[in-house]
């Protein structure tokens, strides 16, 4: 058992820290203050390092690193940056991901090397107004015509809405025999009636462009059904099990900054003479966020690992999706505690760490959904099955 | 060996860029007595000025057709820099390893790397850091330039080649100076030179895979005399730990005697002389 990282890791790890450092340090608290998105440079930049497509393989112009990687990617640019990080993730790990891993030959051409290398960013869309956890309750639907498909519907809270181009659709679509199931459609901003809708006002993650999506009669070529297949169900779910490792270590990121923020600030603050660090009240949250965020990050790993062994991980991806969100918000809880009024200013960024945690407890399938997830598969593993 | 002398291409630049592992001295552990550096707990990096010649290779790299190779005196260990350097974009990389080279001063480190340099087959361009941030003479580009008996340009702030010259615009302080001078010339960049690039993640991937080129004292030729700590005219006689701390003093007394003892201790310090 080796629980080093790789030399290729550790440099991936120097690089990017070195990235968001100079870079996304830059932006972080203006996207958050004025609600924007990353200028097109950065954006542009981030292509050219990869990080777009860091597991899309080099041949199409991507880095074609391991999902460690991609976990530590994502940390690093979410204590920075995690609106940003957001954008990362879900461009990388349920729009390109599973146009990789699912797509058809032609919709890997087309759709691969633009992806991977940024020049369109991507979403992935289930979620409407009224169908979130219950995702097969989603009302936008497609019907075939010839070589098409006409989608009508609306989407709710679209990650890279207002910036992306490409979006992975779910829709019902009826297979014929009446019954009605989930396809999923790659669909680009350009076709006819799709259009973007309000840009959500948020409570963090402010400088991701969250927006509702609508289709009004929007015609989608039938080699734009994802894999050629009408079970996008299934293709979905795997998707958003590569999706909770990206969340979960994004989650891991905004801990770990407001773990390391906290720290930093107990040992300078005094009070009654010392640095506030040295009691108890104070060096036992400290202590506590360590252990979790540790405990957090080997959960994430483990997930990375089985992915990369080609081994199931879909209940590992829930347990760290279901665990490292509730870590972050208990570490941004307690290290705005530790900044008492300094940490409710919005000059410092603790109070924007707290705010942006929040959402990972909720996205890409709620910690209760997770914990659904989890139970079903401990109890399918001790129901007798003879 | 495996030494490879280049065969010159017409029009294309041969630059070499010297670099160096340092400790990462924001945060280097000491052992306590001695003050020497405890070299297993402390990160080594690429000195920071070195990546700013390595930044510079590559622009000219971008402008103009070169090969770019990378050379480092050290121990084994000092390969991790070397595939930083190949993760940043550099063509060949070269370590110049030998137990002979050992507590080299900077007069025998510039002959070495000289030496190597020359070995190297021809260079139209060698590029260093102005200053390392372990030993902080900045002695090792001018005497490589002394060796090579080349001209050395610093503060550089542009750089244009046409044909077999380089137009340099320097800039120090509030000035700028321009330089037209002849190849091969060495150049030292600072952090006032560029801002240098981040690695592309494909190129960390594949870096692992390139080659580093070893070379120990019997590629370079010479003797035991020549290198290392044999070919060293400076000797460490020792080494301290320095701190400067404030210091405090209590002035009891009256407001006349307390101004009294004040010049007294201004006096003893040799701030106020009379």
């Amino acid at each position: 058992m080796d629980l080093e990282f790789s030399k290729k890791q550790l440099m991936v790890q120097k690089n990017i820290r070195n990235f968001a450092r100079k870079v996304l340090g830059e932006w972080d608290h203006i996207l958050d203050r004025e609600s924007r998105p990353l200028p097109n440079d950065v954006v542009k930049l981030m292509g050219e390092l990869n990080i777009w497509g860091i597991q899309a393989p080099v041949s199409m112009g991507g880095a074609g690193l391991d999902t460690v990687s991609y976990s530590i990617m994502i940390e690093e640019i979410s204590r920075v940056c995690a609106s940003t990080g957001l954008g990362v993730t879900v461009h990388n790990s349920v729009c390109l991901a599973p146009v990789l891993k699912f797509g058809t030959e032609y919709q890997i051409e087309k759709y691969g090397p633009c992806l991977t290398k940024g020049e369109k960013i991507g979403g992935f869309t289930i979620t409407e107004p009224q169908a979130g956890s219950d995702a097969s309750s989603i009302r936008t639907y497609a019907v075939k015509d010839g070589d098409n498909f006409i989608i009508n519907g609306q989407k709710a809270f679209v990650t890279n809405g207002g910036t992306g181009e490409i979006f992975l659709v779910g829709a019902m679509v009826d297979d014929g025999s009446g019954k009605k199931q989930m396809a999923v459609f790659i669909m680009d901003k350009d076709m006819p009636g799709f259009e973007t809708g309000k840009i959500e006002d948020l409570m963090g993650m402010r400088g991701n462009m969250v927006s509702e999506l609508s289709f009004h009669d929007v015609k989608v070529p039938g080699k734009n059904l994802l894999g050629g297949t009408l079970k996008g169900f299934s293709m979905a779910m795997k998707t958003l099990d590569i999706g909770r490792i990206g969340i979960a270590s994004q989650a891991l990121g905004i801990g770990v900054a407001a773990y390391e923020a906290a720290a930093k600030y107990a040992s300078e603050r005094k009070q009654f003479n010392k640095p506030i660090g040295k009691f108890q009240a104070v060096s036992f949250k400290l202590a506590d966020m360590k252990i979790e965020l540790e405990a957090a990050r080997l959960l994430i790993y483990k997930a990375c690992f089985l992915k990369d062994s080609g081994r199931a991980f879909s209940v590992e991806s829930a347990m760290c999706k279901a665990y490292a969100p509730a870590v972050a918000m208990r570490a941004c809880k307690e290290a705005l505690q530790i900044f008492g009024g300094y940490g409710y200013v919005k000059e410092l960024p603790v109070e924007r760490y707290f705010r942006d945690a929040k959402i990972t407890e909720i996205y890409e399938g709620t910690s209760e959904v997770m914990k659904i997830i989890i139970g079903n598969s401990i109890l399918s593993e001790f129901t007798d099955k003879y | 060996m495996n030494l490879q002398i280049n065969i010159r291409e017409k029009l294309m630049l041969n630059i070499i860029v010297c670099t160096k592992q340092v400790p990462k001295t924001g945060n280097v552990k000491v052992y306590k007595g001695t003050g020497t550096l405890n070299r297993k707990e402390t990160e080594n990096i690429i000195n920071p000025d070195d990546l700013h010649a390595l930044e510079l290779a590559l622009h000219l790299k971008e402008k103009y057709e070169s090969h770019v190779t990378v050379l480092t005196m050290g121990p084994d260990n000092a390969e991790d820099i070397l595939y930083e350097a190949y993760a940043l974009g550099v063509d060949k990389c070269v370590l110049l390893s030998d137990e002979q080279f050992r507590g080299a001063d900077t007069y025998a480190t510039s002959l070495t790397l000289s030496r190597a340099i020359e070995k190297l087959g021809g260079y139209d361009i060698i590029l260093t850091g102005m200053t390392a941030i372990d030993g902080n003479t900045s002695h090792v580009g001018y005497q490589i330039s002394e060796f090579l008996n080349i001209p050395l340009i610093t503060q550089i702030n542009d750089i244009e080649i046409i044909e077999k010259h380089a137009i340099i615009n320097r800039l120090y302080g509030h000035e700028y100076q321009k330089v037209e001078v002849d190849l091969p010339i060495l150049l030292a960049a600072d952090k006032e030179t560029n801002h240098v690039r981040f690695s592309k993640f494909s190129d960390i991937n594949n870096c692992f895979d390139k080659k580093i080129i070893k070379m120990n004292m019997e590629d370079l030729g010479g003797t035991e005399d020549d290198y290392g700590i044999k070919g060293s005219p400076s000797i460490v006689v020792k080494t301290e730990s320095f701190t400067h701390k404030r210091q405090q003093e209590k002035i009891d007394g009256n407001l006349d005697e307390k101004v009294e003892q004040f010049i007294d201790i201004l006096k003893k310090h040799n701030i106020l002389k009379y």
